[in-house]
């Protein structure tokens, strides 16, 4: 706590407080826009994005030589041979195939820097949207009085003292179930939102958050007024940045959706040094039982929004790539088997992407039988042969040095899989 | 239907337990003295009055400590113990939300969930099932939209619109203050969540039924409602729960030697073969142990866990509504007959039904009891009256008791006491209330402005000491919401932490701040209020006069020297008044803060997709007497420290 303090006056950042009887400081134009200033040393970053509704793995990574898909998806599955109406697979090692609208994972994927994980998913077989993301959100499959959140609990495990209130961030309106606990995190869906705001009247709302600020400072309550100085620390850092006119690096396109807003003010927030560590954002409309279309329709949509927002995240990093790794998540799987409504109904695994440079990339790891009906769970479904504990859990420590298994994930003492160099 | 003999007979056992309870009680019960020991804690009478409002209350009203002082404050807090209270006023803006009575029945018929709509409408010819999810989007949500009116349906969230509303209406206005906090406490609680959305249509009736009733009766009474209530049973899948293979009634064993026609026969098997998927889900048995009543230290195993699972199967929810839940078991009713059915050990109650060819029969041990085979459903209520009455639930809930209402760590002192009267009361709500006011602890400086506001009680309680007028209460809920706590939607069945490390984070509490500018400079759209009547229309002549008015208005009994130092000086500094006066000029009028979004299955993406209110370029004046300088004030009074402390 200390440090960040001291750097924050001695980065004549206070500048706020010696605002009384003028306007003050934080919201003055001449510090605004300029360069970021590095208030905190950067440390790795893990971004995840959950896919609410359960995305179709098997329309995602097509394992297209299998005949029993085929056979099973009259008018859903697709093929990597060219020459048919339909726009093929792009064949990624002869036996997936990647579907034609996440066109922009190609290339990473060739290039190494992301992974795939086939038949991920929980040991529990729930197949309630609900229990199925309370599960995997509380990262223990097989109990719901779990209090918190797994991303929680990493950042709990993170090593070092919470220096901000940015450490764990999720762009969304509430806090998500995998931020459920003590540790530090913040929900925020926009961040033009946070400051104090009286619409029109900026001369009030400065006044207003002199007020606040001196109040806060003086009451003798220490939770509130150790809130109170950081929320307006928050407040200073954020208004370094021009958030509202934010430029992406490399000329990097973010979908105008939900996620893509998300992922780039997840990009905004890294550069602004603010110390986060752990973000989460969503993504939903996976749950796909009517018509989910093939190359167009409902799941192409869907998957274009999920690859083409992570692909303008990760070339908006350009040089700090390195520094993350950004890993999908979905609750379950759907049916091998397409239903009577042209879409698919709940079903068991699923497949997940993890992008970063010290990805074991280029490859679709986890293991994948062919689908004949006695290799598919309760005669149904992609079978679950791979724990998600696993993945995350590695992903967590090769990136960000979280060993603690035992805690992270407890009640699990399964092996990683090595999607991680 | 008729109710079943057993319930009846309880019931006069019960009458007649209570009639014969008083007649030995020397005095009756209306003359057990309470005396609050405030005087010894060095507590003013007046003091004592503002404490005792700021915590069985949504906060106090202007004029409310006088009232309390007049009364006494014995009797107050009786007053508000029974609950009974005329509420004409509240009453009359709730018929306005005409669907929040409907039982769960009514519900599942005029509030079928998205998907099932779909498949209603294609089964009526009304969508083609290939048009769904392809071609003109709109077009397709008009067809559902008109199927759904052509047959009187509302969508989902029209309901938990209304079901919200009636809670902020309440908690603004109810004079039973008590109750509506213990009806929100006891709910969270027994936790279940919107966010499941297989149960939440059944949460308004949990909340009415089951809840509300029994906030200040036998601790036993709640739980067992909780345990039958399809809410619940949903939430944590008991309702799915089944005995192995081999260990339910046979088919065999349902004939009992009669002969049942075939095709009652033939029902009675679909019914026992319905979850195929089936087997034992202990997630009830877990939870009903580790956070309703034991506590995870109160001394379970998980061989326990799974031996009170193996009790409960069979436990589920009876046939509702036309195209409800388990219209088919309803088929099967029909066909066995009711009769037939009792004779056979099912139970039917309300929403519940107990299914014995879904029980497991064998023996089990539960914290070393032993429960015969054969128990059938009465074995369940027999484990639930055990864990009701056990040592280890009557530390927890006072424990939790006094969190809620004391402090964030109550003295192990005071939870003992309240233990002993919950054990010697047969677990009865309103004597542990009573033994934890009545107790020194809860009148020391520990206790006295130690507790933080929820982001709800924090909306209520400025609501309240503004006397606002709510016509939009859903507003309130999108700012409850803001600060961090969306009521109804908390996912675990734990609830909402009750503490003030929770609440209070870098974004929600600046979102405190904002709500109390925005609330006082009337930016909140169907929330009135009317600055200058609430001091009978004395303009102060002063900021910091209005600055005293308004604090000693609004936090009665507070100590407000220090507010008052520090904000003077700005106050006092004439030009920046007169900035702020000619920025707010320009200010926009009231605008909704979030977009209502639609019915949507993701739960968790809604008000993901806010729209920014588009500023008015028309300059408006506050209304009546609502100056801006004074709308400054009392905002930053609401969003200060001290406001959110009770």
């Amino acid at each position: 706590m200390t440090s960040r303090r001291g750097f924050l006056k001695a980065g004549g950042l206070a500048l706020f407080g010696i605002g009384l009887g003028g306007v003050p400081g934080f919201l003055m134009d001449a510090v605004a826009g300029t360069k970021p200033l590095g208030l905190f040393k950067r440390r790795k970053i893990m971004v995840c994005i959950f896919q609410r509704g359960a995305m179709d793995g098997l329309m995602a990574v097509t394992p297209f030589t299998d005949q029993y898909l085929k056979a099973a998806r009259p008018t859903l599955f697709m093929s990597a041979a060219k020459g048919s109406a339909v726009k093929p697979l792009i064949d990624l090692d002869g036996r997936f195939g990647l579907h034609p609208s996440m066109a922009g994972f190609e290339s990473v994927f060739r290039d190494k820097r992301m992974a795939i994980v086939h038949g991920i998913g929980s040991p529990n077989t729930t197949r309630s949207h609900f229990d199925a993301q309370d599960y995997m959100e509380s990262g223990t499959p097989f109990k719901k009085g779990t209090e918190t959140g797994w991303l929680n609990r990493a950042v709990g495990l993170l090593g070092h003292d919470a220096a901000t209130p940015f450490q764990g961030v999720s762009l969304t309106s509430s806090l998500p179930r995998s931020f459920y606990g003590d540790n530090p995190a913040v929900a925020i869906s926009n961040l033009q939102d946070f400051n104090i705001q009286m619409r029109g009247n900026i001369k009030g709302a400065n006044l207003a958050a002199k007020s606040f600020e001196d109040l806060y400072d003086q009451t003798s309550s220490g939770l509130l007024k150790e809130t109170g100085k950081e929320s307006f620390d928050a407040i200073k850092m954020l208004q370094k940045t021009d958030t509202k006119n934010y430029k992406p690096a490399n000329n990097a396109i973010y979908p105008n959706t939900s996620l893509g807003n998300s992922l780039k003010q997840i990009a905004q927030l890294i550069k602004m040094d603010v110390g986060m560590e752990v973000a989460f954002a969503e993504s939903g409309g996976w749950d796909t039982h009517f018509n989910q279309g093939t190359d167009t329709g409902i799941f192409a949509r869907n998957v274009n929004d999920l690859s083409e927002s992570i692909i303008a995240f990760w070339t908006d990093m350009g040089t700090l790539q390195d520094d993350v790794t950004v890993m999908t998540m979905t609750e379950f799987g759907r049916t091998v088997k397409q239903n009577g409504t042209g879409g698919t109904d709940h079903g068991r695994a699923s497949c997940n992407f993890i992008l970063g440079n010290a990805v074991k990339g280029g490859l679709v790891h986890g293991t994948i039988n062919p689908l004949a009906i006695e290799n598919l769970e309760d005669g149904r479904d992609l079978a679950v042969t791979t724990d998600f504990r696993s993945v995350f859990s590695e992903v967590a420590d090769r990136h960000l040095g979280i060993s603690n298994d035992k805690v992270l994930f407890p009640d699990w003492n399964g092996n990683k899989i090595g999607v991680m160099s | 239907m008729k109710a079943p003999l057993k319930v009846i007979c309880s019931f006069v056992f019960l009458l007649l337990s209570a009639l014969l309870f008083s007649s030995f009680d020397k005095g009756g019960s209306k003359t057990i003295k309470i005396v609050f020991p405030y005087k010894q804690a060095g507590l003013t009478e007046r003091q004592a009055a503002a404490h005792l409002l700021s915590r069985f209350t949504y906060g106090a009203k202007s004029g409310d400590v006088d009232r309390v002082l007049k009364m006494g404050l014995e009797k107050w807090f009786q007053q508000q113990l029974d609950g009974n209270i005329k509420n004409e006023s509240l009453d009359k803006m709730l018929d306005q939300y005409e669907d929040i009575n409907l039982t769960n029945s009514e519900v599942e018929n005029k509030y079928p969930r998205q998907a099932k709509v779909v498949r209603m409408a294609i089964r009526d010819g009304f969508v083609n099932k290939d048009s769904v999810g392809k071609g003109d989007q709109k077009a397709y949500r008009k067809q559902l939209q008109d199927y759904m009116a052509a047959n009187g349906l509302k969508p989902e969230g029209e309901l938990l619109r209304q079901f919200i509303n009636q809670k902020i209406l309440r908690a603004a206005y109810t004079n039973n203050q008590l109750h509506e906090l213990l009806t929100d406490f006891w709910f969270n609680h027994f936790n279940v969540s919107l966010t499941k959305n297989q149960c939440a249509s059944f949460v308004p009736a949990f909340e009415r039924d089951v809840i509300r009733p029994n906030v200040t009766g036998k601790f036993q009474n709640l739980l067992m409602a909780t345990a039958k209530s399809p809410a619940m049973l949903v939430f944590l899948d008991n309702f799915t729960s089944t005995g192995e293979q081999g260990a339910t009634t046979s088919i065999e064993d349902m004939q009992m030697g009669e002969k049942l026609k075939p095709v009652a026969l033939k029902r009675l098997k679909q019914l026992q073969n319905k979850k195929k998927a089936g087997g034992l889900n202990e997630n009830y048995a877990r939870e009903v142990m580790e956070l309703h009543t034991l506590g995870v230290d109160g001394g379970y195993t998980q061989n326990d866990v799974t031996q009170a699972a193996r009790v409960l199967t069979g436990w589920t929810l009876a046939p509702m509504g036309t195209d409800g839940y388990g219209a088919a078991m309803e088929k099967v009713i029909e066909k066995v007959g009711e009769a037939n059915l009792q004779k056979r050990g099912f139970v039917r109650n309300g929403d519940f039904l107990f299914v014995p060819t879904r029980h497991d029969n064998g023996e089990k041990t539960v914290l070393g009891k032993k429960f015969a085979a054969g128990g059938g459903y009465e074995e369940g209520v027999e484990l639930l009256s055990m864990l009701a009455h056990h040592q280890s639930t009557a530390k927890f809930i006072s424990k939790k008791l006094a969190t809620r209402f004391v402090n964030d760590h109550p003295a192990q002192k005071l939870v003992d006491k309240m233990a002993n009267t919950f054990n010697s009361s047969d677990g009865d709500i309103k004597q542990v209330m009573i033994a934890m006011v009545s107790s020194p602890e809860f009148w020391t400086s520990d206790a006295l402005r130690e507790k933080t506001k929820s982001p709800f009680e924090l909306a209520m309680s400025a609501v309240r000491s503004l006397d606002a007028e709510i016509t939009q209460p859903y507003q309130l809920f999108s700012w409850i919401n803001k600060m961090g706590q969306k009521m109804y939607y908390y996912q675990a069945p734990t609830g909402f932490p009750d503490r003030g490390q929770y609440w209070i984070n870098t974004g929600s509490l600046l979102n405190r701040m904002n709500f109390g500018l925005a609330l006082a400079s009337q930016r909140i759209p169907g929330i009135k209020i009317n600055l200058s009547s609430l001091n009978n229309n004395h303009e102060p002549e002063s900021a910091e006069a209005a600055l005293l008015t308004y604090g000693k208005l609004i936090m009665p009994e507070r100590n407000l020297e220090e507010t008052v130092k520090r904000l003077k000086p700005m106050l006092n500094d004439p030009e920046l008044v007169s900035k702020v006066e000619k920025a707010a000029a320009k200010a926009p009028i009231a605008q909704p803060e979030v977009q209502m979004k639609e019915e949507s299955g993701d739960m968790m993406m809604a008000g993901l997709n806010k729209e920014r209110p588009r500023r008015n370029a028309n300059a408006v004046q506050l209304a009546n007497g609502n100056n801006t300088m004074l709308a400054q004030v009392v905002g930053v009074i609401i969003g200060s420290p001290e406001f959110q402390r009770k």
